[in-house]
C-alpha cells in the first residue's frame, strides 16, 4: 500500500482524480486489484472508493451511510445543487467567449488573458460575467473585470475544476469533474423527469 | 499506318496540350482567385486571353446570366492538388472502370491475336494506365478521407456541419467499399489467363494495392464511426448544459429530491467528507532519534536580546486605573482633533479658542500642557510643519518669569 500513500492522502483529501489531475494514479485506480486494496485500506475509515459513470472520475465515499455520514452528504448536496446554475452558466460563458463549437470537455486549456481580452470589448459579455462573479459561488466583491475573472478561475480551481500547471502562468486545463458535473445534471434530469433535452433531433420536434 | 496515324494525333495532341496546360500556368493568379471566388473576374484578362481560355475548356459560362466560371473539371484539380476538403470530389465510381479494363483487355488479346505487335503494345500501355488510375481514385479518395479525420473536419465550422460532414464522408466510403467489392478477382484471373505481363497487372499489382486500399478504408471507416460518436457526445452535452442552464434560470427555487436521505444513495452523491491525515515523529522509536536529532538541530536557533534594566519613567504605568487611562486616551484625541482642524484650516489657531469653541471640558492649563506634549513628541519632520507661537506674560512686574496665556498652532509651508 505504500506506493500508493500520496494517491490516498489526495483521495482522503477530497481530491477528484483524473486522467488529467494525475494520470499515473488515474491508470492504477483503474485496475480492479489497486480498488480493492484502496478500499481494503479504507474500510476502518468508513469510506470507499467511487467513481462517476463512464469511470473517467474517481473520488472517496461513505462505505456506511450512517447518521452522521448522512448529514454530511446532504450538506454537501445542497452545495453542488447551489453550484449548478453558476457552474452551467460557466460554461456556456465560456464556450461563447472562446467562439467554440462545443461545450468544456476534460483536458480543455482556457487562457485567462485570451478570456479577459474576448470579453473585454464586449458588453453584453462583460455584463454576464460581472453577474456571475457575484453569485454567491464565486463571490467576487470587484468591479474590475481582471480580478472578477481572476476570482472565478480561483474559486474553480479551489473546486476541482480547473487545474493550473504553473502558479505563475494563467493557463487552465479542464479536469475530470466537468464529467462529474454533467453526470450529476444527466442524472438528476432522469430522475426528476425534467423537460431538459440533449438530443438535437428532439429540439428540433419542439 | 496505324502508328503513323496515332503519331500525328498525338503529337498534335502534344502541341495542344502543352499549350493549354501553358495557359493554366500563364493565368495563375488570376485563375486561383477564381477558383476562391467562384467566378472570374473577366476585366483582369484581355478579350485574347478570355477566348483561349474558354476554347482551352478552362473558363465556361455556365448560364447567359452567369459570370465565367472554373470548369469543373479544373475546380477538382485545384482542390485535389491543394487538399481543400470543401470542394474535393471523391470519385467512387468502379463499374465504369471495370468495364474499360475489360474493353482494353480484349483488344489487347485482339490485337496480338492479329500479330499487331504495335498496337498491342499501345493497348497494354493504355491498359496500364486504366489500372493505375483505378489505384488512384481509391488512394485519392483515402487521402482525401484522412485528411478530414485528421483535421477533425476543421474545414467547416460548426459542431452541425461537423457531423452533417463525417455523415457525408461515412456514405463516400461506403460507396468505396461497395466498388471495391465489385472487383471479382477469379474473373481478373481469367481475363489474364496465359499472359505474364496481364498477370502482373491485373493479378499480383493489382490485388496487393486494392487490399491495402481495402484495409486503409476499413481503418477510416471506424475512425470516422469513432469521431462522430465525440461529436454527437459534444453536441448533446453542449445542449444539455444550455437546457439544464434555462431551466434553472426560470425555475430559481426548484430544489431536486434528497437522494442523501434515500435508502440506497446514489453512487454520484455518495461524496464523502475531507480527511487530512497528520503525522509527527514518533519519539519511542530510537530509529528515528537521529531524524528527530536533526531536526531540532536544524531548527532555528533563538538568541536572547538582554535588554539593559533601564529606570525609566512609565507615564501609562501609572495609570492603572481604566477610567483615568480612559480619560487620558480621550484628552488625546481631542487634541489630536485640535492638530488636524490646524492643517485643515491652514492657518493659526489658538489654543483656548478652540476649547472655547469646542465645548471642551478640559481644564485650560492640562489642555495646553497636552498640547505642547504632543507637539514635543512628533517626530521631527512633522514637527517642522507646524510653528508654535507662545502669548507669554511676567509673572508680576517684578518677578520677570514668563507665564504662558495661550498657544497658537498654525501650518507652516514646507
Amino acid at each position: 500500500m505504500l506506493q500508493h500513500g500520496p494517491l490516498l492522502e489526495r483521495l482522503l483529501a477530497g481530491d477528484f482524480i483524473c486522467k488529467i489531475t494525475d494520470e499515473d494514479a488515474y491508470r492504477h485506480l483503474s485496475l480492479e486489484q489497486t480498488q480493492q486494496d484502496i478500499n481494503h485500506y479504507l474500510r476502518p475509515l468508513n469510506r470507499r472508493l467511487v467513481s462517476n459513470d463512464d469511470h473517467s472520475v474517481y473520488f472517496l465515499g461513505y462505505h456506511e451511510l450512517n447518521k452522521d455520514a448522512r448529514e454530511q452528504l446532504s450538506s454537501q448536496f445542497a452545495l453542488t445543487v447551489q453550484s449548478l446554475l453558476p457552474l452551467l452558466e460557466w460554461l456556456q460563458l465560456v464556450q461563447e467567449t472562446m467562439g467554440r463549437d462545443s461545450a468544456l470537455t476534460a483536458g480543455d486549456t482556457i487562457k485567462l488573458q485570451e478570456f479577459v481580452l474576448r470579453t473585454e470589448d464586449n458588453q453584453s459579455l462583460r455584463q454576464r460575467l460581472s453577474q456571475l462573479a457575484s453569485d454567491r459561488f464565486f463571490n467576487s466583491q470587484s468591479e474590475q473585470l481582471d480580478s472578477q475573472v481572476k476570482q472565478i478561475f480561483r474559486r474553480l480551481k479551489e473546486h476541482g475544476y480547473l487545474l493550473q500547471p504553473h502558479a505563475e502562468r494563467q493557463y487552465y486545463i479542464v479536469t475530470g469533474k466537468i464529467d462529474y458535473l454533467i453526470d450529476v445534471i444527466r442524472f438528476i434530469r432522469d430522475e426528476e423527469h425534467l423537460p431538459v433535452e440533449d438530443t438535437p433531433t428532439q429540439e428540433a420536434l419542439l | 499506318m496505324a502508328p503513323l496515324d496515332s503519331a500525328n494525333t498525338s503529337s498534335n495532341l502534344f502541341s495542344i496540350g502543352a499549350e493549354r496546360l501553358a495557359l493554366l500556368g500563364k493565368h495563375h493568379k488570376q485563375l486561383m482567385q477564381g477558383y476562391l471566388d467562384g467566378f472570374i473576374d473577366e476585366s483582369a484578362f484581355s478579350e485574347g486571353a478570355l477566348k483561349k481560355l474558354i476554347a482551352a475548356r478552362i473558363l465556361w459560362r455556365p448560364d447567359e446570366q452567369q459570370p465565367l466560371a472554373l470548369r469543373p473539371l479544373v475546380s477538382e484539380l485545384i482542390a485535389s492538388m491543394v487538399a481543400d476538403e470543401n470542394r474535393r470530389q471523391i470519385n467512387a465510381d468502379v463499374a465504369e472502370k471495370l468495364e474499360q479494363i475489360r474493353n482494353r483487355v480484349q483488344a489487347y488479346r485482339d490485337a496480338q491475336y492479329k500479330g499487331d505487335y504495335s498496337v498491342a503494345e499501345l493497348q497494354l500501355q493504355r491498359l496500364t494506365e486504366h489500372v493505375h488510375d483505378l489505384s488512384g481514385q481509391f488512394e485519392e479518395a483515402i487521402d482525401s478521407l484522412w485528411h478530414r479525420l485528421n483535421s477533425d473536419f476543421g474545414f467547416v465550422s460548426s459542431l452541425d456541419d461537423k457531423i452533417r460532414e463525417n455523415e457525408r464522408a461515412q456514405k463516400q466510403l461506403r460507396r468505396l467499399l461497395d466498388g471495391l467489392d465489385l472487383l471479382d478477382f477469379t474473373e481478373l484471373i481469367e481475363l489474364s489467363e496465359g499472359n505474364n505481363h496481364l498477370r502482373k497487372l491485373l493479378v499480383s499489382q493489382l490485388q496487393s494495392q486494392l487490399s491495402s486500399h481495402h484495409s486503409s478504408l476499413l481503418e477510416v471507416q471506424k475512425r470516422l464511426v469513432e469521431l462522430l460518436a465525440k461529436f454527437r457526445q459534444q453536441q448533446s452535452r453542449s445542449l444539455l448544459i444550455a437546457n439544464m442552464a434555462a431551466f434553472l434560470r426560470q425555475h430559481p427555487k426548484y430544489q431536486p429530491a434528497d437522494y442523501p436521505n434515500r435508502s440506497e444513495v446514489p453512487t454520484l452523491f455518495n461524496q464523502a467528507a475531507s480527511i487530512k491525515p497528520h503525522a509527527a515523529i514518533a519519539l519511542d522509536n530510537a530509529s528515528e532519534r537521529q531524524t528527530l536529532a536533526e531536526l531540532v538541530r536544524a531548527l532555528p536557533r533563538h538568541t536572547p536580546v538582554t535588554l539593559l534594566d533601564t529606570q525609566s519613567a512609565n507615564f501609562s504605568a501609572l495609570l492603572q486605573d481604566e477610567e483615568i487611562a480612559a480619560r487620558q486616551q480621550a484628552l488625546k484625541t481631542d487634541v489630536e482633533n485640535f492638530y488636524l482642524r490646524v492643517i485643515d484650516q491652514g492657518g493659526k489657531l489658538s489654543a483656548l479658542s478652540y476649547l472655547e469653541q469646542q465645548a471642551l471640558t478640559w481644564d485650560s492649563e492640562i489642555w495646553l500642557y497636552q498640547i505642547i506634549a504632543e507637539y514635543q513628541a512628533l517626530p521631527v519632520d512633522e514637527k517642522a510643519m507646524f510653528a508654535m507661537l507662545r502669548e507669554e506674560a511676567p509673572a508680576s512686574d517684578f518677578n520677570s518669569l514668563l507665564l504662558i496665556r495661550d498657544i497658537s498652532i498654525s501650518l507652516q509651508a514646507a
